[in-house]
Parts: C-alpha cells; structure tokens; sequence
C-alpha cells in the first residue's frame, strides 16, 4: 500500500491526538517564485526589486512543504516553495548571455593555488534569481521559552525490580573489548532527576551574543505530568519519540514514555502496517503536521512536528537522535530484542533524559545539527598549533582520538593514524558531555560509543573540564587505559597552561568569533587578522559608522561552510538578532535553505535569493563552499551579492584563525 | 555552595587532592588506596564522595556517567597519610557490564544503600555478593547506609544493616552526606582497617 492511502488512517490517528496550535497564523506556500531577471554586475541598479509585501495570512490553514520526496508526492497541495537555480559553469566571460533565469557565479580557473583573493570564487554578475517568498510564520509567540520551563522528578517506581538478577540477563552487556564474565549490577530504580537548577554554562547571552543562545533553556525532562490525553502535550510543537517494534515506550520529549504506551502503539501500528505491505513510510502530513519516521532495526523513532521544518532537516534530526542513543548504548542494544521482543528499554537509558532534550534543543540553535559540519573557537594559528602539537604527541601513545573544546566548538582535535572523527559523532559526544553535568564535577572514565565510527563497540573516553567551558576528551579502545589517559591530561593540561592555551581561549569566547560589522570594506587589505577586537583600527571596517545596524549592506549574519574541512563558521549574530526567537528563526530558514539546496542533484554552482519580511536571504552552493547569508530585508540585491563576495574573501583571509588546518584527513 | 557549582577552579581542585603528584610512594607511612563505591543509582555515592573530598553537599543530583575519579588524603593519628583514590560509580543498568573495570584491584569497596530504601539495601547485598566473588580476595569491605537524616522515612532498620555486616565480615556505618555526619568517620574507620605493609 501507498503513503497515500495511509496518510488518511494516519492523518485521523494524528488528529486524535494533536491539536493546532491556533496561535500560529502565517502561512507559507503563499510565496510568489519569482524569476528577476539576468542582470550584469555593473547594472545592479536595474535590478528589479520586486519586494513582495505580500504578506498572507491564511489563518492557520498551513501548507506545509512539499519537496517531493519519495512517498509523498501525491500530498504537495501547493508549488513548491523552493526556488532552486541551476547554474552554469560559467567559465566564459561575464557579459556572455546567461540565459533569463541562469545565474552565473564565476569560478577562477586557478581555484586553490596561490594566496591571493584570486582563488576565491566570486559570485559576480548579479544574476542570483530571486524569489521574494512570503512570511515564514513569523507570529510572536511562536515557540516561546514556556516550554522549556518546567522541570520533571522522575521517579521510575513503576519499574519492577528483580532482586539478585543481574540485569545483564536483559541481554544488554554493552561491548567491552576485554573480559566481561562478572556481568553484574544494579538496576536504575529511583533515579531522580531535580534539574532545576541545572544551567547551561557561561555567559550564553552575553556581550557575544552567542550561537548558543541557551539563556532560556533549563535541560531535562518536560511536561512529565502529560500524556496523550492532555491538551498543552497535544498542542506541543514539536514531539519526538523513540520506540520499540513492539511499540514499547523508550522516550518522548513531552510526557511521561509510560503514560504514553498506547499512543507509542498507535505509532507502532502504523509503522508495522506500512512495513508488511513492503513499503518503507517516511512521512505522513495531517493538516499542518508532519509525521516523520525512522526505522532503526527494532527501534522505531517518529517526529510529529508542526514547526514546518522540512522533510530532509527532521529525518537529519532523528538520525541524530538515534545516534545519541547508540553513543550511550551502541548498537548491541538490538539484541534484546532479538531476545526478548517485549524488552523495556527505558531503565538502560536511566538518567539520559537531559542528554536527549539537550540535543533536541539544540536543533534550534546549533547550525552544525544540518550542516553535518563542526566548527572551530576561533584562536591565533600558533595558538591553535600548540594545543595541536601535545595532541599530536598524545595520541601517539595510543589514544585514539585527542580532542579539545570549548562548549560546542573544536580548539584541536587529533586522531591516530587513519582513525577519523565524524562530525556528527563530535556533536553527539559534545552534546553527551556537556548535557552530563557529573563530567564537570571531576575527572570520568565513561564507556561510549560513537556511531559512525563503530556502532557495534564501546570505546572509553577521559572526559575532565579544565575550566568552566573547555574540555578534554581522550578516546581509547582500551578499557585500563584510565591512568595512562590521566597522566596525558597532566601533561597536557601542563603545555596548554604553559603556553596560555586557555587563556587565549577565555579570550577568544569573550570576544567573539566573526563580527559582520568587521568585514572588511576594502578586499585588498591583507593579512587581516580577527583579533585583537578590542580597540583595533577601524580602518577598512564598517563597525564604526555602523554600530547597532548589522555589517554593510545590511549584512546581519552568515554561516560558510568548507566543503573539504567538514567545518563551518558562523559569524556572531548582529545587534538586529539579538533575541534567541530571532535567531532560532532564522537557523530555521537556513536550514531550508541547506535542505532545497542538497535536494536534488543539480549543477555544482547553485544560489538562492530569497526576500521575505524578515530578512533576504542568500545562498551559494559551490563544490568547495556554502556560504548563507542573511540581510536586512531591504537591503540591495546587487550589494548584498558583492558583500557575499568579500565575506568569502575575508573568510578566506582569516582561514588560519577560524579554521584547523592541516588535521589529519578527514575520510568516510 | 553546592557541589555542581563546585565546578574546579583551579584552587578547589588542588585541594581535593585529585592532581597531587603520584611521587608519594606508598609506603608504611604514606598509603595509596584504591577505593570503589558501589550501590543503586540514587543513594549518594556522588554525595558522600564529594562531601568527603570537597566539603560540599548539592542536594541537586547530578546523575553519574560512566565513573568519576576523585582523591582524597587523611592524616591519621598515628602520623601516617592514606590517599584514597575513589571510584564512584554510576549504579547504572546500561554499565553493569563494565563494573569490574572499576572494582578490579580495589582493595577498599563501600557499598552504599539508602536508609530509606529497602530496595537499594537488596541491590545493597547483591553487590556484597558480587564483589566476594568477583574482588580481590583481601577487599576491605564497608557497608554504608546513607541519608540517615531522614529518619522519618527509614525503611531499613540499623539491625538489619548491622546485623548483614557483621555476618558478612563488613564494616557497618549510617552516614548522611547531607549534614556530613560520619562521613570523615567512614574513611577514617577503613583506613584504620587497612592492610599495612610490613614497616621497616
Ligand atoms: N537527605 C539526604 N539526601 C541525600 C543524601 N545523600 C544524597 N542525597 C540525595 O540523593 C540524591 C542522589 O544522590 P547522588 O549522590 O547523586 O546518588 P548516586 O547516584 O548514588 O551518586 C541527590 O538528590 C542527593 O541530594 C543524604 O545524606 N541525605
Ligand atoms: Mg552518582
């Protein structure tokens, strides 16, 4: 059977049990694609701005997105959004005619060789087609902090508990590479998580303006006291699930997993039709939710969302959540059921219920959730070098991964030889880490595992904070390692300290990473440097002229990401993003912008510009780079695309400090 | 302060003990201990150790991952100093498997049940009965029950956590990390039961 045909029993079972949320009014899909025409860099001025103020409101009958994936064709009610341009290689000269709707990013020859501005691709004529899309529901109030609010005492008495019997005999025994005969322990009754207090660390909302603009957030569980039957669960947003095949509760975001048995059911029956049938079942749309499933083997996980987020960004976030529960777990987990079908996989997650939130807060304000890209602390190269070099020398004495941050981003990170770190796996372990406030209480030796590497095995990580935001992480396969690990810690810790590693880092955290209002106004200037930022001349700089209103061009923020380093950078939010709503939203539309840029397989050189009330939006997809920005939404659509150009540029100037270079290649 | 504030600046974390150089060789003077904590996920391990180590007590938990590794010295009255190096460990289902990497060579384990528990004193003897199994064979054992501030709500008897003591050769105490009573009297108390190595 068709997703088709499921979708009206699904859509039924959804309604049941999800409300609108009435407070969302803006529609999407209310977008005019409109094609401006080719129009040559020195024209600018005729471009035609046709500024759509077409801002509908079609009071609440949202259509979702469609892109047309597989399994949901027949449920695109309306054109689609994305606005997508092919683009041709445009070697040949710039006044060539492109025809009315190619844009044309000219690429130099000499792409890669020499260090002038030269080999940095520059998107040249002005022939970005636009598409002036209306209103991303922008309602205030839209996922406000109140559901981040409240708190959960957990307390699991419902669990039996079996007296001597040594949990292993679930079948869960992990994968320790050495002897594991004495299998034995205590199960996870009475866990209680009190998380009131719990708070993300360092100055989040600071003079930086954080990426991780977490002021609002308090981890751990929400709403337990909720179930499907309550309203405020049904009007949540954004629910995710894990469950097992034989629909067995293993998490919810909202509500209590054990109150939520029969709705897990339902899932589970839905899921389980569509399977007998021979049919995998992506996606169901019921009025303006989406429900999204991933199948894992026994474990099924399911997205009901009505944030309009699209197809390809909540599949990625189920992956990523699956991948979280594999690092704790890994993937033996699955022989239990293979045991045991009926197997309650709740008490092994016993106590994880912040890791999970925490990761699933952060597909709000973490780019490197869809970019599948990490991202560096910015520090001076020679700063960097060093922590790099004890690294080095660390993991050639057998670990197998060395790695140093701060919060979410990388100061150095070093594998052994032919070992590779998957970005993704770098998210999961940080987000473990920092979710897990025991590691910042002392020094831990903690099984995990790290999907993409290994699925199947635990390795063993030292995890110890140095300071309140920077960390080490040393992974080994060897369950004894411990001491060896510790002794690398005081060695290390040694060299950072003895060459201001994380005095530097305190530094760079306070300033800031890439500030719009610095880019340079003049591309000639060289050797540019991020900091010092304090008191630096102004000259070439917008700051100055500019304080309070973004960069030039009514440049407000952008995110570059290298193709061949798997790293990205993000600029700092400019003062017109200050609120954590504005900037989640406009991660949000970055995020479609990542999803309809890697939809479909076309051309190696894509752009995109969008306009709506928000902000304008540009895109560049090129096979080295993607480089979204966002401007004011009025600003120029010929500036904005030369301000691109010298972003790349300044981006390039300053590689050494924002990026690590020279890692270990990165491979899989 | 409580204990998650705690976080180590770098004098509290001197003071702990935990980065002391390991060039105190163990001798008859100066004994190095490895020490594991074991019990349910709940009862206070994390609690006892760091009131131990750090004087604190955070009435907000914490959940262990994995095993934490904290150090502690004492001076005793006989002019010797013992380094405990303390595993406290998870009490986790999903770690159960690992346990013997962290009690394997212990010569100290406590085992820690909560007073108000019946339940964690039952996870308590299973325990007891894994490490006389599974430890080294001259383990010094210690059976702790926690959180006796809350009397009100006891569930196990002092009789009954004394009386499984001594039956199987354990030292009995009721601590609570809480108002920090018998706490330094627990370590104190095992380092007092040490084995010694011959003095010269
Ligand atoms: N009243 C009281 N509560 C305690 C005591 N020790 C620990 N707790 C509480 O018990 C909970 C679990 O403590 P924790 O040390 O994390 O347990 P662990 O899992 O065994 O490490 C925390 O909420 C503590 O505040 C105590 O002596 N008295
Ligand atoms: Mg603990």
């Amino acid at each position: 059977m068709s997703a088709e045909e499921l979708s009206s029993s699904a859509s039924s079972s959804s309604d049941e049990t999800l409300e609108r949320d009435p407070s969302f009014k803006s529609a999407e899909g209310g977008g005019v694609d409109e094609r401006l025409g080719s129009v040559r860099l020195e024209d600018e001025g005729d471009v035609e701005e046709s500024r759509s103020d077409r801002v509908e409101d079609r009071g609440g009958e949202a259509v979702v997105e469609s892109n047309g994936h597989g399994g949901d064709e027949g449920e695109c009610g309306e054109e689609s959004l994305v606005v997508e341009t092919e683009v041709g290689d445009a070697s040949g000269d710039l006044g060539s005619g492109v025809g009315g709707d190619g844009a044309v990013v000219e690429r130099d020859a000499g792409e890669g060789d020499g260090d002038d501005g030269g080999d940095v691709p520059v998107l040249k004529t002005a022939e970005v087609v636009g598409s002036e899309v209306v209103g991303e529901g922008s309602r205030p109030g839209l996922e406000v902090g109140s559901e981040w609010r409240r708190n959960r005492t957990r307390s699991n008495s419902e669990i039996e508990m079996d007296d001597e019997q040594s949990p292993s005999s679930s079948g869960y025994a992990g994968e320790r590479g050495s002897s594991n005969g004495a299998a034995s322990s205590a199960s996870d009754i009475n866990e209680i998580v009190e998380d009131d207090e719990i708070r993300e660390v360092g100055d989040v909302d600071g003079a930086n303006g954080g990426i991780d603009s977490q002021s609002d957030w308090v981890p751990g569980k929400r709403h337990a006291d909720e179930d499907d039957a309550s309203i405020s669960w049904r009007k949540r947003k954004k629910h995710f699930f894990i469950l097992s095949n034989s629909g067995k509760p293993i998490y919810s975001r909202h509500g209590d997993e054990h109150k939520l048995a029969g709705f897990s059911a339902t899932l589970q029956a839905i899921v389980s039709f569509v399977e007998n049938g021979g049919d995998r079942l992506n996606l169901v749309r019921a009025g303006k939710h989406q429900v999204i499933f991933l199948v894992k083997g026994p474990i099924y996980l399911v997205c009901i969302s009505c944030t309009e987020e699209p197809y390809e960004s909540l599949k990625g976030q189920l992956e990523l959540i699956y991948g979280q529960m594999i690092l704790i777990l890994t993937k033996s987990v699955n022989r239990c059921f293979e045991r045991n079908a009926k197997f309650d996989m709740t008490p092994l997650l016993g106590g994880t219920d912040i890791v999970f939130s925490s990761l699933i807060h952060s597909f709000s304000w973490n780019p490197a959730t869809f970019l599948h890209a990490y991202t560096c602390l910015p520090l001076a190269y020679a700063t960097r070098q060093a922590a790099g070099a004890i690294l080095q020398d660390v993991a050639d004495s057998g670990v197998l991964f060395a790695i140093l941050m701060c919060r979410h981003k990388v100061i150095s990170l070093v594998g052994a030889q032919k070992a590779s770190l998957h970005p993704d796996d770098m998210l999961l372990l940080a987000n473990f880490v920092m979710s897990s406030e025991s590691f910042r209480t002392s020094e831990s030796f903690s099984p995990i595992c790290l999907p993409r590497y290994n699925p199947m095995a635990f390795l063993y990580a030292y995890v110890n904070f140095l300071d309140a935001d920077s960390y080490l992480m040393l992974l080994t396969t060897s369950s004894d390692a411990f001491y060896h690990l510790k002794d690398c810690r005081i060695r290390i810790e040694t060299v950072l300290l003895k060459s201001n590693v994380l005095s530097e880092v305190q530094r760079s955290l306070l300033d800031g990473g890439m500030h719009v209002e610095d880019l340079p106004t003049d591309p000639s200037l060289k050797n540019r440097t991020l900091s010092p930022r304090v008191g630096h001349d102004s000259q070439g700089t917008f700051r100055e002229s500019a304080a309070g209103i973004g960069g030039p061009s009514g440049l407000w923020h952008f995110i570059y990401r290298s193709i061949y380093l798997d790293q990205y950078v993000s600029s700092e939010f400019s003062s017109c993003l200050r609120s954590p709503r504005q900037q989640k939203r406009l991660y949000r539309a970055y995020q479609k912008l990542f999803a309809s840029m890697h939809d479909k397989g076309i051309g190696p050189h894509k752009t995109q510009f969008r306009r709506d009330e928000n902000y304008v939006l540009l895109c560049w997809v090129t096979p080295d780079f993607e480089l979204y920005a966002a401007f004011d939404p009025l600003a120029d659509k010929g500036q904005a695309i030369k301000t691109c150009n010298r972003v790349c540029q300044w981006v390039k100037d300053v590689e050494n400090e924002i990026f690590l270079l020279g890692a270990s290649p990165f491979s899989w | 302060m409580g204990c998650s504030s705690s976080l180590p600046d770098g004098s509290a974390r001197r003071l702990s003990g935990m980065d002391q150089d390991s060039a105190v060789a163990p001798d008859a003077k100066n004994l190095r201990v490895k020490l594991v904590l074991l019990g349910d996920s709940g009862v206070g391990k994390s609690c006892i150790v760091l009131r131990f180590v750090r004087g604190q007590f955070d009435p907000t938990s914490k959940v262990t991952v994995g095993a934490s590794f904290l150090s502690q010295t004492i001076a005793l009255q006989d002019s010797t100093t013992v380094k405990f190096e303390i595993w406290d460990t998870a009490g986790q289902e999903r770690y159960a498997a690992l346990a013997p990497l962290y009690y394997r060579g212990a010569a100290v384990a406590v085992v820690v049940y909560d007073i108000t528990s019946v339940d964690s004193f039952t996870k308590a003897q299973y325990w007891v009965k894994e490490l006389q199994k599974h430890g080294s064979p001259d383990i010094v054992l210690a059976l702790v029950g926690n959180k006796a501030d809350l009397q009100e709500n006891r569930e196990v008897s002092v009789q009954d956590g004394l009386e499984y003591a001594e039956k199987n050769g354990m030292f009995f105490i009721e601590t609570s990390a809480k108002t920090a009573d018998n706490i330094n009297q627990l370590f104190e108390e095992i380092a007092k039961r040490l084995p010694r190595p011959l003095t010269s």
